[in-house]
């Protein structure tokens, strides 16, 4: 998967860069809207997204878009901003962006959101089982089972661990968390999710030696086979 | 763009044409009656005169000779130089003249039918003259009609007639001129006050908003202006309070997390750690940068509130199923501390969905955190014909009566020492909630007892508010 990222604050732009990296994709970066628009043209190899800045010496992330649907380029771009107007927004998104995201955010819903924008572009048939390690949940029929055991969920804590489970192996911020299960859009500054978490665990980790869900402090939580924290 | 003239010119040139208009009607009416008067005068004087004229040549006619009448005539107007004389038989044929004066022979002749005295005026040799002209019929046979014309020199009305309209006029452009002078001093010093209100006006800088326009000594119309002024410099004033205070408390409120974040990262670095005490380090600070986020996100909202709130979008909400989502949201928080969640009754209002749970939300979280375990925190809900009530219980330590009137105020800690350990909270959700509350129609309060502990949110169905205010 190779990404391009157009951001001319240069910390930015090289933490960006070595995260993406990291989360596997082969990103490249440029720091004005010329170079930007250049590489989104002529790379033989078509990038499959564009992390954009709107604001940008040379060409602004408005024109760079705008050059770019011209040209008949159609891959996602998911514009980076530290203004939060709505009219900033409609713009963005009448110009043809796939997504917006306010300075500052973090890093792990960032990644949420490139997965989801790269994965609206591939169909993937969906699974009506999740299953991670001996950890199993039937969507259709509603159940969870880890081992061959039955556990029984309350409706919410079915989401939540539906929610962590579609997104394996990604870190999920409680803001997300609470907007993907509760329907909370909005910062709530109470561990509420922190007790979903632990109540979930209880019944999903505790009695097993191998823990899927993990905390990773000051970014949020994730489900996958790994002991790294 | 065309500039206008300057109000004093305009009241300068208005007084002075005004005044100048009416002198010169005056004047005209003056004229007029004078030269009526002397008309009418020199009317009655000639008419005595042409009585004894016009008596003396009738019977002299009659005697049939000339000389006898002209004689007559002579002794008869001794005593009367100025008065001319002219007699003129059917055919225009002078009979007598009091010589010296060109007669216009073609005036009288037109009137010599009318019996009764007509009056002309005419000018000769630079001289004007005013008479009157009869008919007569002599009584002798053959009876035959002869006009008489008794004439004045009138030169003397004619020269104080020019003298008097040369005076009058130069009196009507002098007496404008002045006026239009008084007008301009009235102008000046009736604008005097705007002038001042000008200067203070320019003293006026964003550091002197108290600077006020004069209102005490001057006339009604300019103390509204200055009152309605003033008026508008005092909310400039108020709301440039509250932007500068905005600022301190951001840049307050910025400054001591940055400065933990600061001294943290350079103790961090300033020897080399294992990666353990790394992680753990750049995860507090992921915490404290999260935090910052979240604050700076809300007090742009409460900025983006003070300019006055605009909903995103409206629809029916029903406030006891916001309550009960919210419930859910909370449940395994609240069930953790033992504390039980209770909903009572139920209504709808019209507002912005995510604003209305954000209201809810932050009342209920405050709730939570401040109640102790094993009692009950009960969301009420009353909806009446002009408003919906809704309404958060909770027991606890009751919040003491000099916090209450500043519990809605941003970044205002009931308790700081207590906050500074929780560094979670900043002290924006009340005020957030209040703005939230006041962009629906609505009001918020607070009352606290040892009871309990209550936030009263009132939303005003619109149109009672017509009929309210």
């Amino acid at each position: 998967m190779k990404i391009l990222v157009v951001e001319d604050e240069d910390k930015t732009g090289m933490f960006l860069q070595q995260g993406l990296n990291e989360a596997g994709f082969n990103t490249d970066l440029a720091c004005n809207g010329i170079d930007g628009l250049h590489l989104a043209l002529t790379q033989v190899d078509a990038y499959d997204l564009i992390i954009l800045d709107v604001m940008l010496p040379g060409l602004d992330g408005w024109k760079v878009l705008e050059t770019l649907r011209l040209s008949g380029r159609d891959m996602p771009v998911l514009f980076l901003t530290a203004r939060d107007q709505v009219e900033d927004r409609v713009k963005g998104f009448e110009l043809g962006a796939d997504d917006y995201l306010v300075k500052p955010f973090a890093f792990s819903e960032l990644l949420a959101r490139i997965r989801s924008l790269l994965k609206r572009t591939r169909i993937t048939p969906e699974a009506t089982v999740l299953t991670v390690a001996d950890l199993e949940l039937d969507l259709l029929r509603r159940r969870v089972s880890r081992a061959g055991i039955r556990i029984e969920l309350t409706a919410k804590e079915f989401s939540l661990l539906e929610l962590l489970m579609r997104r394996e192996g990604e870190v999920l911020s409680r803001s997300l968390i609470a907007s993907q299960v509760w329907d909370m859009n909005f910062d709530s500054d109470t561990n509420v999710i922190e007790v979903a978490i632990r109540r979930l665990r209880r019944k999903v980790d505790e009695p097993y030696g191998l823990k899927l869900i993990h905390t990773l402090r000051g970014m949020g939580y994730v489900l996958e086979v790994s002991d790294k924290i | 763009m065309k500039r206008k003239l300057s109000l004093i010119w305009r009241l300068t040139g208005l007084y002075a044409l005004v005044s100048g208009f009416v002198l010169l009607g005056l004047s005209v009416v003056i004229v007029f009656s004078i030269k009526q008067h002397f008309f009418e005068q020199d009317k009655e004087t000639l008419q005595g005169k042409i009585q004894l004229v016009s008596s003396i040549v009738s019977e002299g006619v009659g005697a049939g000779t000339l000389p006898v009448f002209a004689d007559k005539l002579k002794s008869g107007l001794i005593g009367h130089k100025e008065l001319l004389v002219l007699v003129m038989n059917e055919q225009g044929v002078p009979l007598y003249s009091s010589g010296g004066v060109t007669f216009p022979l073609n005036l009288i002749k037109g009137k010599s039918s009318v019996s009764s005295p007509h009056a002309i005026t005419w000018s000769a040799e630079g001289q004007s003259y005013r008479g009157l002209v009869v008919t007569k019929s002599t009584i002798a046979q053959p009876k035959q009609p002869i006009s008489i014309l008794v004439a004045l020199n009138i030169n003397h009305h004619e020269l104080f007639m020019s003298r008097f309209q040369g005076a009058l006029l130069l009196y009507v452009v002098i007496a404008a001129l002045i006026s239009g002078l008084l007008g301009w001093l009235a102008a000046k010093k009736g604008l005097l006050p705007l002038y001042q209100m000008r200067n203070r006006a320019l003293a006026v800088t964003a550091n002197q908003l108290d600077k006020r326009m004069p209102v005490e000594n001057v006339p009604a119309e300019i103390s509204e202006l200055a009152n309605a002024l003033n008026q508008m410099l005092e909310r400039l004033e108020d709301a440039f309070r509250r932007i500068s205070e905005f600022s301190s408390d951001i840049a307050h409120e910025l400054r001591t997390p940055i400065s933990n974040l600061m001294t943290q990262t350079h103790v961090a670095l300033s020897f080399p750690r294992d990666a353990r005490t790394y992680q753990s380090i750049l995860a507090s600070n992921a915490e404290e940068y999260e935090r910052l986020s979240r604050m700076i996100s809300d007090m742009l909202f409460l900025a983006k509130a003070d300019h006055g709130l605009e909903l995103p979008s409206k629809e029916t909400i029903e406030l006891d199923k916001e309550v009960a989502d919210l419930f859910e949201f909370y449940d395994a928080l609240a069930e953790d501390h033992n504390i039980l969640l209770r909903l009572k009754g139920k209504g709808e209002i019209q507002g912005d969905r995510l604003m209305i749970r954000r209201v809810i939300n932050n009342l209920l979280s405050n709730a939570i955190r401040y109640t102790p375990t094993h009692s009950t925190v009960e969301v009420q809900i009353e909806a009446s014909d002009k408003s919906t009530l809704l309404t958060v219980n909770n027991v606890g330590t009751p919040i003491s009566a000099e916090h209450i009137p500043h519990l809605f105020e941003r970044f205002y800690r009931v308790d700081k020492n207590r906050m500074k350990g929780n560094s979670e909270r900043v002290g924006l959700g009340l005020a957030i909630t209040r703005a939230i509350v006041v962009a629906h129609n609505g009001e918020i309060s607070v009352s606290s007892t040892v009871e309990r502990t209550s936030f009263k949110v009132t939303f005003f169905k619109n149109d009672s508010l017509i009929t309210k205010t």
